[in-house]
């Protein structure tokens, strides 16, 4: 609170300085941002600056929305790529999908219509490389929602651990 | 609805390892080869739960829920078919009571019930492929549907 009056004063002055307003008025301003300058670094004041409130931090599962997209995207890339494991992998790609929309709806945000950063990896030219290749997605998946699930508050953990589980499920039926 | 303790989510962990154990029983006379051993080491792995529930919950010096003469099965075991079927219904149903011990544990205990989640959930897509039912997987293992 201290930190604000002066960095406050000291924005009026640069003002008055444009506008040509009183010396003592500006003397005094002058002193005050001395002041505070003495504290902190100006620099610093600048977190002080916005009238708005910062943006909340986002959502720990925020990056899990995009994880279940992407999973998705790659199952129905492989799935186009190989239309005999099509049958295999669509039910996959619906999971994800279907968590991505759970989590969503937990976090309240929309679901995003695409996944923003997920590298679109085109799949391997041979259907066994491309069930180990999408196996491997599923683990590093498992692995992540895993440390999710840990420090998750009791009421996402039943969701968490579902995927989690589902993920192995996946490497399991991608055998 | 009030949050179960860590405790009784896990003695309800344990009489569902007790179920669990009594229908592996009925399910493996109805099975041969490759899926007999794989119900012999299923029914093993539910006996080490439950041997691992009774000491962690007595050390606590908490209530240990006994195990019953017998257990209603959701279905009679005729044949293989119907042994597979009531194999994927006795992971997916011990599965979803360690999902449920998920909210109410923290820290290792939630580590334990996260692993056997994944575990029973793994063991019925197993079932489901020895049984070639398809989809083999569900999208929300062990949720209540």
């Amino acid at each position: 609170m201290v930190l604000t009056c002066p960095v406050g004063i000291g924005r009026t002055t640069q003002r008055d300085q444009a506008s040509g307003h009183s010396r003592r008025k500006l003397l005094r301003a002058g002193v005050l941002l001395a002041l505070g300058g003495a504290a902190v670094p100006l620099t610093g004041c600048d977190l002080f600056d916005r009238d708005d409130e910062p943006a909340p931090p986002p959502d720990p599962l925020r990056p899990m929305v995009d994880e279940s997209l992407g999973l998705a995207a790659a199952h129905r890339a492989s799935a186009a790529a190989h239309p005999d494991l099509a049958d295999r992998l669509n039910p996959i790609a619906e999971a994800h999908t279907a968590h991505a929309t759970e989590l969503a709806r937990v976090i309240g945000v929309a679901v995003p219509s695409a996944p923003a950063a997920h590298p679109t990896i085109a799949p391997a030219t041979d259907p066994a490389g491309a069930l180990a290749a999408l196996r491997a997605l599923e683990k590093t998946g498992q692995r992540s929602a895993t440390v999710a699930c840990a420090s998750a508050p009791a009421e996402r953990a039943a969701l968490l651990g579902s995927i989690v589980a589902a993920r192995a499920t996946h490497q399991e039926a991608l055998k | 609805m009030r949050q179960p303790s860590a405790e009784e989510a896990l003695a309800t962990a344990l009489s569902a390892e007790y179920a669990a154990i009594y229908a592996y029983g009925r399910i493996g006379v109805r099975l041969t080869g490759a899926a007999r051993d794989a119900a012999h080491q299923a029914e093993a792995v539910h006996r080490r739960r439950r041997d691992a529930l009774v000491v962690q919950l007595s050390t606590a010096g908490s209530t240990v829920p006994p195990d019953r003469a017998g257990y209603a099965l959701p279905f009679p075991v005729t044949d293989r078919a119907s042994a597979l079927r009531l194999a994927v219904e006795v992971e997916e149903r011990t599965a979803a009571h360690w999902r449920a011990a998920l909210a109410s544990t923290t820290g290792a205990d939630r580590d334990q019930a996260l692993a056997a989640l994944v575990e029973y959930a793994v063991r019925a897509t197993r079932w489901r492929k020895a049984a070639r039912l398809t989809p083999p997987t569900v999208a929300f293992p062990g949720r209540p549907t």
